[in-house]
């Protein structure tokens, strides 16, 4: 960085008055009578963004709190961020080279959707059972261990699609399988706190499974190969490729975005599965009561409906993602038992960030914290450093979240406060 | 006389007299070995025992109790790495005037360009010639450095928790903790990465009791500072479970609205509790990383905060001995199922198999012990004979007013 | 000299307008009954009054100290304590130590043999000596709301508000909780008695206020209120139907 002073100050400032604009708003609306559910989330981030301009102006008009007050602001904020690093460090690559923003950008959006769509089994357990899984990561890499044995060891050249769901049938049993062992006592009180036992439980679980897994294929990391081959195309035509072009393992747009094919088969895969899981949740009978238990249990109960037995297919099936998401993914990533922790924890990020329960928000949260990944390891000079961050990244993202607006961007009232008394 | 609710104190303390006299009485050839175990297992109970202090007393799942643990170990590493006492400026390195001698901070050169002329006390010394003696930062300074940059963190973050509960706690701690192991692995310059930062031995020139001399791979007195310091930590827990610390915290564990609404300040005691368990933690670290004498991002991983919260789930997360007694118990277990055993054709590496067994038992231990499996044992003793009492009570006839309104019913 | 003085009280949830300009005073141990259809307010008000809940404007004055904007513990200390709808007792912790909390919560004034003793005075007067070593949690509902009474007792509170007591309470309990009401009202705490059960409320309170939707629609004496048009429209008269179920069932 060529002028760390400019960048480290303009942090210092958005900081400090980000700080000063969410107490101070709070306070200000609390006085004026008002609703002060969102003032501090408004109040920071117009702070951030516009410094004590902004500041002063909204305590004078205290206006009431709408989603464009929130949207802007914080659109805002992450623009003044953005400038800030620009002038910082001019000859950055992501300042001075178009292409590779714009490479980074597709690249975030695409791996984005996929994070999104693993987080939305997390969203799923979440809003019917209650409890935040610790095993998602596990389940994750125990669905791409499966594909990998299947499609690359033991039956090499097999069409991948049966390795994908050799894994999403064993992992739905072996969810189904934990649910009706371990989760049963939480609904019956017979657990004192099962929050917490949820929450330890599947921390069990997760250490479990890894360690089996790793027991027995071993620590080295393992590669599939990839599941199709992209058709060779050349648009407009092979001579001037400007539009199109596609090799076997990769995909170039506009002679600048570059996209890799398993990543790119993975995101459409994802779209479609997403697409017949909402036909699922909306169209059938099954469906619909999954998420008449989500909203409300007793309600569900009454009109005939088995919770308990929607807290097993709920907890089977958003593992099920998980599995699918890695199966889909073992052909981008080599395979390790570890592979798991990191996008488990993007998970948490994801889900939190979009709002617990909330299955528009998942999608909405992956494709931020896709975004913000790009960005960080785009913009991190050091590939090591860089690299070593990725797992951070989602966790500032994570913890502006919780302090700032802990219901998520498009959460229910599932607030931290009420959340524990499930 | 002794009673039966005495039990568990007479037991306490025949572990105690067997842990103290241990290392005079054992002998075997694999006398390090077994000693080493012991001292890891003391650096487990500490977190263990204060992490159920957090998690079993307190309620707060928190699962950044190893980064915890890696602030004190890292502080205390860069502490002994990079801070010097001399008499004299070296007037190559930022230094500060402290009394008559001079406070030499290096500059970081990171792990590939370790050549003489970046290091600014090695140049100094060269002009020196040996003239100076610089001292290092004594252990004992670097370990409590290290306790107290836990303590400051444990503020931090017990203050930013304030608002979170359960499953938002959970997700947030765990994501300090892998914040602070991005953190520590990509700035390579100051903390060398994943290669890990070596720091002086806890007894770096050996050491000579009672006239006997121990050399710096010596395990005996490294056992007893770690056997010190855990019965340092169970000591304070002790007082802290047995005064009002101790019952305010597990107040605002069962319902925190009502203890406020009795005169409780909610939020001092969370805070307090996040402070002091913190504390432990960053020392058990600092003093175990002048132990091993090297520190990485390695030691602050999701496996080794699931090893502390299972040994204090196993031993009893609501009862700091049981867990402290689970995590040593444990940790011999782990240790003892190291060695690989053949079954006919069959071998089986037990390095890992052995975690999956821990798994397995800790997944059992929830589901059909949740206090743990010590901690029943030692409910048995001290709250064995309240139901019978409390029946005995019941019935035996009673005078005043009220009571026989219900005991006609 | 008791003296809690509330005015002008207003709470706002979003659009809904919990409490509006809700103003009253208590002076000296007085007890009083607070009735309102559910959904009136009157756990909220009870919740603005413990400082769990900030209100948006008024005041709220303890012996001439200001409460409004103090949190929950303050408040505790400064003397007013309150039950819970919802009974809220610390269901892994013994019943002594239950009693124990506001105890030395108050402060260290008191040492621990004083406070046992007091604590099994509570329990005896209670009659749950028996159930001393006991978790709350092994507790029947009826007597973790006895517990929750003694709990209060151990603050020492000047005033005190009960937030329906005798909801889901055998009529045998029912008579401990009225010797307790009236024991720690002539001991000098006034208190504020929330109730849906009419016969109780009249027979028990020298003054009610009734909450309708957030006004406070009347303050005065029972027979005053019994006879006022306001308050039969928006409560009494819908009452009078389930207390003529209730005879029907006796
Ligand atoms: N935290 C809150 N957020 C939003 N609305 C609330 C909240 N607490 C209470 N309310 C609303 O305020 C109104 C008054 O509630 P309150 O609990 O005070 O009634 P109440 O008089 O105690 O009723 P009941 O007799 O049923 O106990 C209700 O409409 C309720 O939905
Ligand atoms: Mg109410």
């Amino acid at each position: 960085m060529e002028f760390p002073v400019i960048f480290w100050g303009v942090f210092a400032w958005m900081i400090s008055w980000g700080v000063v604009g969410s107490v101070v708003t709070r306070r200000v609306y609390l006085n004026k009578d008002l609703d002060t559910s969102n003032a501090g989330m408004v109040g920071s981030m117009l702070g951030a963004s516009t410094g004590p301009v902004g500041l002063i102006l909204l305590w004078i008009k205290t206006p009431p709190i709408t989603s464009r007050m929130m949207l802007f602001p914080s659109l805002a904020a992450v623009g003044v961020f953005m400038v800030a690093f620009a002038i910082a460090d001019p000859n950055n690559l992501c300042v001075v080279n178009g292409s590779f923003v714009a490479s980074q950008i597709s690249n975030g959006l695409i791996i984005g959707i996929i994070y999104g769509f693993m987080a939305l089994g997390l969203t799923l357990i979440f809003s019917i059972l209650g409890v935040v899984s610790f095993a998602h990561g596990e389940f994750y890499m125990i669905g791409g261990m499966i594909t990998y044995f299947v499609t690359t060891v033991w039956f090499p050249g097999i069409n991948p699609m049966i390795g994908i769901g050799i894994a999403c049938i064993a992992t739905f049993a072996i969810g189904a399988t934990f649910e009706r062992l371990f989760l049963t006592p939480m609904y019956s009180g017979k657990i004192g706190r099962p929050v917490e036992y949820g929450i330890l439980i599947t921390f069990g679980l997760a250490f479990t499974l890894q360690y089996f897994v790793q027991a027995l294929v071993g620590a080295n990391p393992v590669k599939a190969k990839r599941f199709f081959d992209f058709p060779r195309i050349r648009l407009p035509d092979a001579a001037d490729p400007w539009l199109i072009k596609t090799s076997r393992g990769n995909l170039e747009l506009f002679d600048t975005i570059s996209i890799s094919n398993p990543r790119f088969t993975a995101a459409i895969m994802c779209i479609l599965v997403f697409i017949a899981l909402m036909y699922f949740l909306r169209r059938t009978w099954t469906g619909k009561a999954l998420r008449a238990v989500s909203q409300d249990r007793e309600a569900a109960a009454i009109a005939g409906i088995n919770p308990d037995r929607m807290n097993m297919l709920a907890f089977a099936l958003g593992s099920m993602i998980a599995a699918l998401a890695g199966a889909m993914l073992v052909q981008a990533f080599s395979w390790l038992p570890q592979v798991g922790a990191i996008p488990a924890m993007r998970s948490f990020v994801i889900v939190v960030l979009g709002g617990l329960g909330s299955i528009p928000g998942a999608f909405l949260g992956g494709v931020i914290v896709g975004l913000v990944e790009a960005a960080g390891t785009g913009c991190i000079p050091d590939a090591q450093q860089a690299a070593s961050y990725i797992p951070a990244y989602g966790m500032f993202v994570l913890i502006l979240t919780l302090l700032l607006r802990p219901t998520g961007l498009l959460g229910r009232r599932f607030s931290s406060a009420t959340h524990g008394k499930f | 006389m002794l009673k039966k609710t005495h039990a568990p104190q007479m037991i306490g303390l025949v572990l105690v007299i067997f842990f103290a006299l241990f290392p005079f009485v054992y002998s075997a050839n694999d006398y390090p070995y077994i000693m080493h175990i012991f001292i890891t297992g003391f650096f487990y109970a500490i977190l263990a025992s204060s992490w159920s202090m957090l998690a079993g007393y307190a309620g707060q799942f928190s699962f950044g109790h190893m980064g915890f643990m890696g602030i004190g170990a890292y502080t205390a590493a860069l502490v002994s790495h990079y801070f010097y006492m001399s008499p004299v400026p070296t007037n190559f390195c930022t230094e500060f005037a402290i009394g008559d001698s001079y406070l030499i901070i290096l500059n970081p050169i990171g792990v590939t360009s370790s050549t003489l002329a970046q290091d600014c006390l090695k140049q100094a010394m060269e002009v020196w010639n040996g003239s100076v003696e610089v001292t290092p930062i004594p252990v004992w300074l670097s370990i409590t450095l290290g306790t107290l940059m836990g303590g400051i963190f444990g503020l931090l973050v017990g203050a930013l928790v304030l608002p979170l509960r359960a499953a938002y706690l959970a997700l947030f701690t765990l994501g300090f903790s892998e914040i602070l192991r991005a953190v520590i692995s990509a700035e390579i310059a100051i903390t060398r990465g994943q290669a890990g930062i070596e720091l002086r031995y806890m007894f770096e020139d050996g050491i000579t009791l009672f006239g006997r001399r121990f050399e710096q791979t010596d395990k005996l007195p490294a056992y007893f500072v770690m056997f010190f310091l855990l019965l340092l930590c169970l000591g304070i827990l002790a007082l802290l479970a047995r005064s009002k610390f101790g019952l305010f915290v597990r107040a605002l564990r069962e319902d925190q609205d009502a203890a406020a609404a009795l005169g409780v300040n909610t939020t001092r005691y969370k805070v307090m509790v996040f402070v002091i368990t913190s504390m432990m933690a960053a020392g058990a670290g600092a003093a175990m990383a002048h132990y091993v004498g090297i520190v990485s991002p390695n030691n602050i991983v999701i496996l080794q905060m699931s090893l502390v919260v299972a040994m204090a789930v196993i031993g009893g997360v609501e009862n700091f001995v049981a867990a402290a007694i689970g995590a040593i118990l444990l940790e011999f277990m782990l240790e003892m199922l190291r060695s690989s055993f053949v079954i006919g054709p069959i071998e089986v590496d037990m390095t890992t198999w052995r975690l999956v067994v821990f798994g397995v038992l800790l997944m059992l231990t929830l589901r059909f012990s949740p206090k743990g499996l010590l901690m029943p044992i030692i409910e048995y003793f001290t709250r064995g004979h309240i139901a019978k009492e409390t029946v005995a009570k019941r019935d035996e006839p009673k005078m005043g007013d009220a009571s026989r309104t219900e005991s006609s019913q | 000299m008791i003296e809690l003085s509330v005015s002008k009280l207003n709470k706002r949830f979003g659009g809904l307008h919990v409490l509006k300009d809700v103003s009253f005073d208590i002076k000296g141990p007085e007890l009083i009954g607070l009735i309102g259809p559910n959904g009136a307010g009157k756990t909220t008000l009870t919740n603005v009054l413990d400082g769990a809940i900030k209100p948006n404007s008024g005041t709220v004055y303890l012996n001439n100290q200001r409460i409004d904007q103090l949190e929950p513990f303050q408040v505790a200390k400064a003397g007013l304590g309150r039950t819970f709808q919802v009974t809220r007792s610390f269901r892994r912790m013994s019943v002594l130590e239950n009693l124990y909390v506001p105890a030395l919560a108050l402060g260290t004034e008191h040492s621990k043999a004083e406070i046992h003793e007091k604590s099994m005075e509570v329990l005896e007067f209670l009659t749950m000596e028996h159930l001393r070593n006991e978790y709350a949690q092994a507790l029947s509902g009826g007597q973790q709301k006895l517990l929750e009474l003694g709990r209060l007792l151990m603050l020492n509170p000047q005033v005190i508000i009960l937030d329906e007591p005798f909801a889901g309470v055998h009529p045998s309990l029912m008579k401990i909780i009225y010797s307790y009401i009236e024991r720690v009202n002539d001991q000098g705490t006034a208190i504020i008695l929330i109730s849906h059960q009419m016969d109780s409320i009249f027979s028990l309170c020298h003054r009610l206020l009734v909450l309708n939707y957030g006004d406070m629609i009347a303050d005065g004496p029972p027979e005053e209120i019994k006879r006022d048009p306001a308050v039969i429209e928006a409560y009494l008269g819908i009452d009078e139907d389930e207390e003529d179920e209730k005879e029907g069932q006796a």
